[in-house]
């Protein structure tokens, strides 16, 4: 049996997704279950005054009304995701807050009761805008115990970073700003809660299901290990679902007070306000280069939005500037500024994505300082190890990414010069950037069943988002295994399974890979020991060391016998097996993923409109374990960065509103949006990172695909946008001093 | 949604009767229903009209007649409307989805409620959803807003598309009650918002709009709309315009023109005044470029779309030079 790893196989829960038989979160069906609706808050900062709830309670079905005058008792958790518990008091800390909870046999009984709901507020100033309160204060960073987010690297002699820049032949200052971004993940945020006795089972869409468990029960105050998350596939998670967030926490405690399962489902508005968005921040970039090209200086500031309520506390340029370049002298400076808006939380590579957008586009506007092509820039300053710290990577070939993406694009034949190339009324530009985004070589746990029905069962809490998890873990399993991927399952997204990697940051993949591996030896040992001690096996007596397995089946001399028959012989239904302890490794190595981006714009002469229609990405992830699903995420991954790069933003106005709070006013990008992606990789094992060589890849492609759109916007038309979303106002607002049409 | 009353009337009659205070016609609820969610609209009645017989899409010597209740996407289908007004065709194909042009009718089309934010989020103050609340759209995110027609009221733009194409080509709206039936000019049909933005057009209490008739023009058959967004397919224009010209081509020039313009206006704009410089003149860049230059003179902007005077000239030159050619 030739491997199956890194073929293009079909998604095994392809059928499932497209039949519908697929179960999302509200699709789980639930006896008896009340509707639930929540109300919120249409000021930003205040106190409830009044709630007038009479009126409500009287609307059919409805069967209880929560305020924080007749609160249900959740608690905060600081420290991750939301740091408030909601009904616990009158404040209000930002707008669309959870006010009130409606309970009603329907969920569109919930909703009408819900909307008859008034309020009257005591109104405070609420700080909605960034650029007031900068400079903000130092970020502390995902881990306080961890080095510091704000490396700094300056050659003897050098004092500061300013003087490292002035003595630079050449330096660019960038300035790039963006709004908050929403992760508006397909399927929108709900819970079902279902109490039995003193144990509760929730089915959520959940990025990490025990670690839900455990932020719910803590919420709710009583036990984790009372707390079941089942979560068996996600219609998209993007980071927001990796916190628990407090609908989740007042649905259940709901459920527990009127004794019958509670269902809640937020409308997309409320999913937009109340799961998370990407911080609006702006950022510096200060190079300073010798003619050459060779970077002397890098400076890299930051400001982010952290809402009062708690959020991600973003560090864009940690691993983007920390990483991507050779310099001599290096400084990050990553601050945050408290505001009274929705929590915040990681969005697809939520840290990398803008800090690549601001270090790329500065490095595109160095090239065109130095009149340098933008790739050999890049090669110029080329790294083998991380700059700010020395150390070596597992892998890192990157320079074979921007010499395959090139070719395949056809770099060589761009023209430097903005705005020579036309085809009709539109101008043509090409440009590039680099990817990286940092990988996790972490030991989690699977645990593997052989059964007498001839299936391999693979079982980890590890939910699939959509990327292609349950895919991945069967063709590894068959790979280790040696039988048909039709005879392999995979039980993921639910806590009671062994608790394994959640996912998020790009680490499922990589972490489970391995522990399928390893643990598909030791479960083979324990069938060859089965087969020796087992009563009418044909290898009863024998030494286990004188057995071999191929394929199912276990081997010696002229006997054999498939894994289900032994099994039958020994009268079980399975033979087990977890991922034993890893070692750790001893080699103090950086892992990242890389990749080249290349894109090419077509701008209207006339009316500005810039339209990707063409984009080659080459990314270095090590080993490759499932080409279809691979695929999926480096294009998805690029649809991200073109949404970032064009249409993407969630202004939040001086209100505290996002002005963008749906589908129709939040621009992904649509079909016609996207033209075909070329994605390739390059297929070899990163052992120096896992056994397996896998490194993770779903973030990867969102970091500097929208540089590489604003880089080809600037080549075609010699306008630089650095505010995003690059639209069509920024254009022909400076079309005096550009290739656009004057008129 | 608040519960309501439903009717299935089979005939225009019946369905005016069914009409009162309070009730709204349904036909393909593409808009009505969305607003109903999202208890902007809370009708106690709803008269759902799709049994009625307005339907037919036909050419005769007084011109096209559409009745109301026909679909977007068939009407842009269809090989008269297509071959004679393709500005029409092209305006309802640039409209929202497939799907939902597959369900809304043309009727609902025309009396479509504005896609302002303010509008549909009632936790902000809207003059045109609660008359006297003021508009939060002057201090707010203004980006999508109109910049004509515009009052201190409101500045809420019009959505349709095919209205614009409609308005270029004097097409009327037939109109009826239960006493009396009534045509009336598109453009008129439409207000501008002034001091009662909740007042979109001329449509009376217990009236129904039953058909559209576009008058004869058989240049149109050289017309086009162009549509400029953000995203290139499901959304609202940032500047549209339908434009037809009359070329003598023998002489280069433009012996008549047509042009209206949409995503600017309170209400689909018609540029008699780019009309009036495109005739007589030679179908060139620089005709095209003289008679833009005052469109949107008297625009009145807002902080976030203080480029859309601009992007309707740049517009109005790119159709016109597709249309007409460049010398």
């Amino acid at each position: 049996m030739s491997t199956p790893i890194g073929s293009d196989v079909a998604r095994v829960d392809g059928r499932l997704k497209v039949t519908g038989a697929a179960r999302y979160t509200a699709d789980h069906p639930v006896d008896r279950a009340a509707a639930a609706h929540v109300v919120v808050s249409a000021i930003a900062r205040g106190r409830v005054r009044a709630m007038h709830v009479d009126e409500a309670r009287r609307q059919p079905g409805v069967i209880a009304v929560y305020t924080p005058l007749a609160p249900l008792p959740i608690h905060a958790v600081p420290g991750f995701g939301e740091n408030y518990a909601p009904l616990q008091d009158r404040e209000v800390r930002f707008r669309g807050q959870i006010i009130g909870l409606v309970v009603a046999e329907t969920a569109e009984q919930a909703r009408d009761a819900a909307a008859q709901v008034t309020v009257e507020y005591e109104e405070a100033p609420a700080r909605t805008s960034l650029s007031a309160g900068l400079p903000g204060l130092p970020s502390p960073g995902m881990s306080p115990d961890g080095p510091s987010p704000d490396p700094t690297l300056l050659a003897p002699g050098v004092d500061t970073i300013d003087d490292a820049l002035r003595a630079s032949a050449v330096v660019v200052e960038t300035t790039v700003e963006q709004e908050a971004q929403s992760h508006v993940a397909m399927e929108p945020h709900g819970i079902t809660a279902v109490w039995q006795g003193d144990d509760l089972t929730v089915y959520s869409g959940s990025q990490a299901p025990q670690m839900y468990a455990m932020l719910l029960a803590t919420r709710i105050g009583i036990p984790s290990d009372r707390v079941r998350v089942v979560s068996p596939f996600v219609g998209g998670g993007f980071g927001s679902r990796v916190p628990v967030w407090s609908e989740a926490a007042l649905a259940a405690v709901a459920a527990r007070e009127l004794a019958r399962p509670v269902r809640l489902a937020l409308t997309r508005e409320q999913s937009i306000v109340l799961s998370g968005h990407r911080p609006m921040m702006t950022q510096r970039v200060r190079l300073g280069a010798d003619r050459d090209g060779t970077l002397n200086a890098v400076s890299h500031e930051s400001a982010a939005e952290l809402p009062a309520v708690g959020g991600w506390p973003e560090i864009p340029a940690t691993e983007t500037t920390g990483v991507l370049y050779r310099t001599r002298n290096l400084a990050i400076d990553q601050r945050l500024v408290t505001m009274d808006t929705p929590p915040t939380w990681a969005m697809r590579a939520p840290n990398e994505a803008p800090g690549a957008f601001a270090l790329e586009t500065a490095m595109d506007e160095l090239a065109v300082a130095l009149d340098m092509d933008p790739l050999e820039l890049r090669l110029r300053n080329y790294t083998t190890t991380v700059p700010s710290s020395g150390q070596a990577w597992t892998s890192k070939r990157l320079d074979e990414c921007y010499r395959i993406g090139a070719e395949r694009f056809g770099w060589e034949d761009r023209d430097p010069v903005p705005g020579s190339r036309v085809d009709g009324d539109w101008l043509i530009g090409v440009g590039m950037a680099s990817a990286v985004y940092p990988a996790h070589a972490e030991p989690w746990p699977v645990r593997m069943q052989l059964r007498d029905s001839g299936t391999v069962v693979v079982s980890a809490s590890t939910p699939d988002i959509g990327t292609g998890t349950y895919t991945v873990a069967s063709i590894v399993a068959s790979d280790a295994l040696g039988v048909p991927i039709e005879r392999v399952t995979a039980e993921l997204g639910d806590s009671a399974l062994p608790a394994s990697a959640p996912a998020a940051g790009s680490r499922a993949a990589g972490a489970l890979a391995p522990a399928i591996q390893s643990t598909s030896r030791v479960l083979i040992a324990a069938l060859l020991d089965l087969a020796v001690r087992t009563e009418g096996s044909p290898f009863r007596g024998l030494d286990p060391s004188a057995l071999t397995y191929r394929e199912g089946r276990v081997e010696a001399g002229a006997d054999s016998a498939s894994f289900a028959e032994l099994l039958g012989m020994a009268r079980l239904p399975a033979v087990e097996a977890t991922t034993p302890v890893a070692e750790p490794s001893a080699a103090q190595l950086a892992a990242h993923g890389f990749g080249a981006h290349f894109c090419e714009v077509r701008v209207n002469r006339f009316t500005g409109e810039p339209r990707v229609s063409r984009f080659t990405s080459a990314f270095d992830v090590g080993r490759v374990l499932s080409a279809r699903t691979a695929r999926s995420q480096f294009v998805g991954a690029v649809v991200f960065g073109i949404g970032g790069a064009l249409l993407e933003a969630n202004p939040v106005e001086e209100s505290g509103r996002f002005a963008a709070g749906n589908l129709g006013d939040y621009l992904v990008a649509v079909n016609a949006d996207v033209p075909p992606i070329d994605v390739t990789w390059l297929d070899y094992s990163d052992t120096a990172f896992s056994a397996t060589g896998a490194r993770g890849l779903g973030e990867l492609g969102t970091v500097g695909s929208a540089a590489a759109v604003g880089n080809a916007v600037f080549n075609a038309t010699g306008i630089r946008v650095r505010d995003l979303p690059i639209t069509l106002d920024k254009l022909i607002g400076r079309g005096e001093t550009s290739a656009l049409h004057r008129v | 949604m608040r519960p309501y009353d439903f009717t299935r009337p089979r005939s225009v009659g019946a369905a005016l009767g069914d009409a009162h205070e309070g009730s709204a016609f349904l036909a393909g609820g593409t808009t009505l229903v969305d607003l109903m969610k999202l208890e902007l609209m809370t009708p106690s009645r709803v008269v759902d009209i799709n049994r009625l017989p307005l339907r037919g899409i036909t050419v005769d010597r007084g011109g096209l007649h559409v009745g109301a209740l026909e679909r977007m996407s068939d009407v842009a289908d269809h090989q008269d409307v297509r071959s004679r007004y393709p500005m029409i065709s092209q305006a309802l194909e640039l409209s929202a989805s497939p799907q939902i042009r597959n369900m809304a009718s043309m009727g609902g089309n025309l009396l479509q409620r504005t896609r302002c934010g303010y509008f549909r989020d009632l936790t902000t103050a809207c003059n045109k959803r609660e008359p006297g609340s003021g508009c939060a759209a002057l201090t707010g995110h203004s980006r999508m807003h109109a910049v004509l027609g515009t009052s201190d009221a409101c500045v809420a733009t019009h959505p349709s598309d095919v209205a614009v194409a409609l308005v270029a080509l004097d097409a009327r709206v037939h109109l009826e009650s239960l006493r009396e039936k009534r045509t009336v000019a598109l453009a008129d049909f439409y207000r501008l918002p002034g001091h009662t933005p909740q007042v979109e057009n001329e449509l009376r209490a217990g009236e129904l709009l039953t058909g559209l008739t576009v008058p004869p023009l058989p240049w149109a058959s050289r017309s086009a709309y162009l549509k400029i967004r953000d995203r290139r397919s499901y959304e609202f224009a940032l500047a549209s315009v339908a434009v037809a010209l009359d070329l003598d081509l023998d002489r280069g020039t433009i012996r008549d023109a047509r042009v209206a313009a949409g995503g600017v206006g309170t209400r689909p704009w018609r540029l008699e005044a780019v009309e009036r410089a495109l005739v007589g003149r030679p179908a060139a860049l620089a005709t095209y470029e003289a008679a833009a230059a005052p469109a949107g003179e008297d625009a009145r902007t807002l902080p976030h779309n203080m480029f859309k005077p601009a992007l309707l000239r740049r517009t109005l030159v790119r159709a016109l030079v597709a249309l007409g050619g460049r010398s």
